[in-house]
């Protein structure tokens, strides 16, 4: 994937426009999503022309698991039930828990998987392919899928030139959220750079709460600070290289991330909780505190997704007014765009499950869940419309646009054992990293060792 | 042998073809054959072939069980749970059983801590999820230990408060904070500190310079923070908060000369024997609230698990030991009152050797289910602490399935457990043998 | 018997203070009690902790904890209730934890008394060496059987089903159901066997006439023992079972997440699975506690 993804100049600057319109649109975005407003604003699937065709599959049955629950669920249920309503085939959806590896791997043992996963990894996706265990996509389904999107997020899906996966959500990875009373208590505002971050979690912290809340217990939010430090500082050619384990883990860039990321991870008053409570902290918990209480929360500020809108939701702040975002700063040049993504696979050989993937490439599935908020799609034929107000369909654009400039989360494209479980590998060297911030050059070493063992080189 | 040759020997009422017989056994014996014993032939055999199940390894997969480090932390894992868990939970059902047999509600009590036996180890997990919750606001384990806790540590007046890194004020290793310069009379100190807690700080008064006053060491203690961290550190800027209630001590050769507190603008005032000396806010000002002990942490999680797993087993070692105490001859007991044994002395000396074999029967029973603990930890467990609290049922299931997934791995593993298991089994058929024989 | 060893050590002690001991003993009485009462709420604690937090609102779990409903009552709500009971999936894996229960259960008890009937009155050879054999696979651990039977369920087509978990449980829970049975069935009086006999009964009639009604109290025992053990289970579920249609400790497990804070539908879900079983467990304990003391050494 290097040679299509290298950033040039052009792309980079629409990544840096693209990072703070996406930011403060998502505060927005996310506000919405709880509300019935963009429902309304919709309009019924049913009026919209269908730009897929697919085949009639009354009286077949098939499975789609996925690690969402709650809200995601139940809108990608809809998707699915437009599927069935098109088909004809019935569709059972089955959340696989947090460790969908194991959970997969256990029903293909017993030769039954189910027939359509929705990897949150493409690390997962490669290793899968590797093992046989994938079907490629078929000749309709490719096609709805070269039609869509744009080269980058194909490759991504594929393995050894043979495309396997549909790049059907796609989540922005380079936000903070901040809570807006606690920030103007202390007479900060949102920083640019990593300095003025810096500077700014100084300053909330001698105004007395603890600056940055961090998900510790939770690796992967570990690796993304990482990711976002690491891509903006050493760029996105040596992302690329550290990415497919080109460059060692010992490189010096690693090294330079390590140590501007110990500025921050190293003062034990800018974090919630300190070290030690950082770590013991889930992420839902790391969002949750930093505005359970208004301006008493423990915490000023998160490094947290878009998805993080739902743990907002969970408590009494209002996203827009309590909770705001602000784009990752820059740490070296530009600030980082990372994205994460979950990508449909076949996992077993039938015409509705490449049916159903042939949809999932549609605008028209896309649609369905973008009018209902807490979804982007990197679908470039996804009318603009689709998204319920103008903010979101400035993102949805500038993704488009910026198609191959924007890179994707590094862990998630490593063997699983290495970036994607829990207590091992990546998660865990980084979490060692949090625990103690000084041994830059140990971990180095660990993440290497990690590293090596399991892309086998 | 005899046990069960005795009832041979009893003949069968029944004069039975062995076809007979074998219709009558053929269901079990089907279904266990498929299912158990082939299962066990099975991963005997998978254990000595690699990941892909072609190549033979020969012991090389019990070599990694050995030799991997995650794996040994199932191993010793598991050796702390089989050494702790069946004895605590077997000791806690002796003393309940002992202590409610004379009690008239004692059924109550019984029904109550035998209740958790009846639900899932699923549900046991999410309840002590809530249980171990870090934070004390949420989590009840923490908030009865916060408690505690904080009943024999008076409160800080200003947790976690401290002078910024140049502040003049170098930390000691016990949470105080010295001035690195000496106190001079007729020359105020300014103490600088940053980092009160909004709640703490809200009801103070504007900060006061310090007044020289002659004959007498004068300082003000505020806090140096202006809204979006202007003004200059080290000086009381406008608007700035006093911080009212700080013991501050002057201190010469390690002994303390003369202490104060400071008054509502912040201001404190020492005799002229701190002249020389040097200024010591004493830890006791900025002890941070305490927050609890970290129970699904690395070092205390196995610890943790282990308290739930006892939660919902000691009813089970009660029940039996209860049952088996009713067994025993209230004669033996008496005698031994009537003899002028106290409680402790008939419990010690009758109760317990009487009771010997019931409590084999629950420690046996104790270190199987616990050799196969799986749901309690994959549940209770959070990912970070996963590793460390990692057992061998849960790196089988981690092995067999999972991407890194290697099932002669995870097969090697199945055998080990079922070489754990065997000596119980040796015991227990001895043991059924003997039982018969009497 | 170990009785025997004791009593010469009682007679050790015999003659000293009587008094002292009995006003000890009294005032101990006291704080026995005492102590049983803190015991017991401590054992309560847990439980009542996940009660009052699936009767809170979500924000209110993820700021304070459950026993704050005793300062604020007004925080009581069924809001988590009413979500889940018109959640389609828990309601209907609720349906499936009971398909799957109530067949493993009858099938142990029938394929179990089957066996044990044999094992105690009919006469084949090596009687003795088959039985000490089921007894040693009482302790088989179910995580040894989960990847071969995987991939014989596979090769059966029942994969992925109900039958399949059914059958699973039946095996594993046929060794203690053997047991038990065939050690209560022992005990019948030869008489009534005989009697039965002399009346030309056939085998299958004496099994079903004689042993299975006079076996009632073993089998509601070994009944309530099995029911709560498959309709606890959550391994062999995640494994075997319908991933689509699961059982209900498998539908919370999956929500069991990272990324989203579940707490609200965990609470009520976990709670709302441990209604069954309680029922049960307080219907009939005495036929738990005979299961539990008939050497549950599963």
């Amino acid at each position: 994937m290097g040679a299509t993804r290298r950033g040039t100049p052009r792309n980079r600057a629409a990544r840096s426009a693209l990072a703070h319109l996406a930011a403060g649109a998502l505060a927005l975005t996310a506000a919405a999503c709880g509300s019935d407003d963009a429902k309304k604003e919709a309009p019924s699937p049913d009026l919209i022309r269908h730009t897929v065709r697919l085949p009639r599959l009354n009286g077949q049955k098939i499975k789609v698991t996925a690690v969402w629950t709650g809200t995601e669920q139940k809108n990608f249920t809809e998707v699915l039930d437009e599927f069935s309503k098109r088909t004809g085939a019935e569709v059972a959806f089955v959340p696989s828990g947090d460790d969908m590896s194991s959970f997969v791997g256990s029903k293909i043992t017993g030769g039954d998987p189910p027939d359509v996963a929705m990897l949150p990894q493409p690390g997962v996706l490669r290793e899968f392919a590797g093992k046989g265990w994938l079907k490629p996509l078929n000749a309709e389904a490719a096609a709805e899928l070269r039609k869509n999107f744009g080269k980058g997020w194909q490759d991504l899906g594929s393995h050894k030139g043979t495309p396997y996966g549909v790049y059907f959500k796609v989540t922005n990875k380079s936000l903070v959220w901040y809570n807006t009373k606690i920030f103007d208590a202390a007479g900060v505002k949102e920083p640019r750079t990593w300095a003025e971050l810096l500077n700014a979690a100084q300053v909330v912290a001698d105004y007395g709460v603890p600056a940055v809340s961090v998900g510790g217990a939770d690796g992967w939010t570990l690796t993304d600070w990482f990711e976002n430090v690491y891509l903006s500082q050493a760029g996105p050619e040596k992302y690329d290289q550290l990415t497919t384990h080109k460059i060692k883990w010992t490189d010096p860039s690693v090294t330079d991330a390590l140590t501007a990321l110990g500025r921050l991870f190293g003062r034990k008053e800018l974090l919630a909780g300190g070290n030690k409570g950082a770590l013991q902290t889930a992420f839902p918990a790391a969002v949750g505190q930093t505005f359970a209480k208004g301006e008493d929360s423990k915490a000023a500020m998160v490094y947290a997704p878009d998805i993080a809108a739902a743990a907002i939701d969970g408590t009494n702040a209002r996203i827009g007014t309590d909770a705001k975002v602000f784009p990752f700063p820059a740490v070296g040049g530009e600030p980082p765009v990372v994205t994460g993504g979950d990508v449909g696979v076949a996992l077993k050989d039938n015409a509705a499950a490449q049916a159903l993937l042939t949809f999932l490439a549609s605008p028209d599935a896309a649609r369905i869940w973008a009018a209902r908020g807490g979804f982007l799609s990197a679908n470039k034929n996804l009318d603009a419309a689709a998204y319920p107000d103008d903010t979101r369909r400035r993102i949805a654009k500038a993704l488009v646009a910026a198609g191959d400039g924007f890179r994707f989360d590094m862990s998630d494209q490593a063997p699983a054992a290495f970036g994607g479980k829990p207590g091992q590998g990546e998660w865990k060297d980084l979490q060692d990293f949090l625990r103690n911030p000084g041994d830059v050059a140990g971990i180095q070493q660990r993440l290497e060792a990690d590293a090596a063992k399991a892309f086998k080189n | 042998m005899s046990t069960v040759s005795t009832r041979a020997t009893r003949k069968g009422v029944v004069r039975t073809r062995p076809l007979v017989a074998a219709a009558f056994l053929l269901p079990a014996l089907a279904l266990l054959g498929a299912l158990v014993v082939y299962p066990i032939g099975y991963s005997v055999h998978r254990s000595f072939f690699d990941a892909s199940g072609n190549g033979f390894v020969g012991f090389d997969n019990y070599h990694e069980v050995f030799s991997d480090e995650r794996i040994r932390t199932a191993l010793k894992n598991n050796v702390v749970w089989v050494v702790v868990a069946p004895g605590l939970a077997t000791a806690l059902g002796l003393v309940f059983a002992v202590l409610t047999e004379r009690v008239r509600w004692g059924t109550a009590f019984k029904l109550v801590v035998f209740m958790p036996m009846a639900i899932s180890m699923l549900a046991a997990g999410i309840i002590f999820r809530l249980v171990y919750e870090q934070d004390p606001d949420r989590g009840v384990a923490n908030a009865v230990w916060v408690g505690v806790h904080d009943t024999f540590a008076a409160s800080a007046p200003y947790p976690g408060a401290h002078p910024r890194p140049d502040g003049g004020l170098a930390a000691d290793p016990d949470g105080a904070f010295t001035t690195t310069s000496a106190l001079r009379a007729g020359s105020p100190a300014p103490v600088p500190l940053v980092a009160v807690k909004p709640r703490y700080a809200k009801g103070e008064r504007d900060a006061q310079p310090p007044r020289a006053e002659p004959g007498k060491v004068t300082g003000t203690v505020w806090l140096d923070f202006t809204r979006g961290g202007g003004g200059t550190p080290g000086r009381v800027d406008p608007g700035e908060k006093a911080l009212s209630g700080v013991k501050v001590e002057a201190v010469r050769d390690g002994r303390t000369v003369a202490s104060a507190t400071t008054g509502a603008d912040g201001t404190f005032t020492l005799p002229a024997a701190a002249d020389g000396a040097r200024l010591r806010l004493p830890a006791a000002n900025f002890a941070e609230r305490y927050r609890g002990a970290e129970w699904l942490g690395p070092t205390l999680v196995t610890p943790s698990i282990i308290g739930a797993y006892i939660w919902m087993w000691a009813g089970f070692a009660m029940v039996l030991i209860a049952a088996g105490l009713a067994g025993v001859p209230r004669e033996l007991l008496e005698a031994a009152r009537v003899d002028g044994a106290n409680e402790w002395q008939v419990f010690r000396r009758v109760t317990v050797p009487l009771l010997a074999p019931v409590l084999g029967v629950v420690v046996i029973t104790l270190v199987i289910n616990v050799l196969k603990i799986f749901d309690l930890v994959y549940i209770i467990a959070p990912g970070s602490s996963l590793p460390d609290a990692n057992v061998l049922a849960l790196q089988l299931y981690q092995s067999s399935f999972g991407t890194a997934v290697n099932q002669g791995l995870g097969s090697a593993i199945a055998v080990l457990l079922l070489v754990l298991v065997l000596p119980v089994v040796i015991v227990n058929i001895r043991r059924i043998r003997k039982e018969g024989r009497r | 018997m170990t009785a025997l060893d004791a009593t010469p050590r009682v007679t050790a002690v015999r003659g000293r203070r009587p008094w002292p001991a009995r006003l000890a003993a009294r005032l101990g009485g006291g704080a026995v009690r005492l102590v049983l009462v803190a015991v017991g709420l401590f054992w309560l604690m847990p439980t009542v902790g996940l009660l009052l937090s699936s009767l809170r609102d979500r924000s209110d779990i993820a700021s304070s904890g459950w026993w704050q409903v005793f300062a604020h009552p007004g925080q009581l709500t069924g809001a988590s209730y009413d979500t889940l009971f018109h959640n389609d999936k828990v309601m209907h894996s609720l349906l499936t934890t009971t398909l799957i229960t109530v067949p493993a259960t009858v099938l142990v008890i029938l394929v179990g008394a089957f066996a044990g009937y044999a094992f105690a009155w009919l006469e084949f050879p090596g009687r003795d060496w088959w039985f000490m054999g089921v007894v040693g696979l009482l302790v088989v651990p179910v995580q040894v059987a989960l990847i071969p039977v995987a991939k014989l369920f596979n090769a059966l087509g029942i994969f992925e089903s109900t039958p399949g978990v059914v059958l699973f449980h039946t095996a594993f829970g046929l060794p203690f159901a053997i047991f038990l049975l065939r050690n209560f069935f022992a005990e019948i009086p030869r008489e009534l066997l005989e009697a039965a006999r002399l009346d030309g009964a056939g085998e299958l009639r004496m099994f079903l006439r004689v042993v299975l009604p006079l076996g009632g109290p073993a089998i509601a025992s070994l009944g309530i023992f099995q029911f709560l053990w498959v309709w606890n289970d959550m391994l062999v579920g995640l494994i075997f079972a319908d991933s689509g249609n699961p059982p209900i400790t498998v539908a919370l497990q999956q929500q069991v997440r990272q990324f989203g804070d579940n707490v609200d539908i965990l609470a009520s879900g976990a709670f709302l699975s441990m209604v069954v079983p309680l029922a049960v467990f307080f219907a009939f304990q005495r036929q738990f506690v005979s299961g539990v003391m008939a050497g549950a050494v599963k």
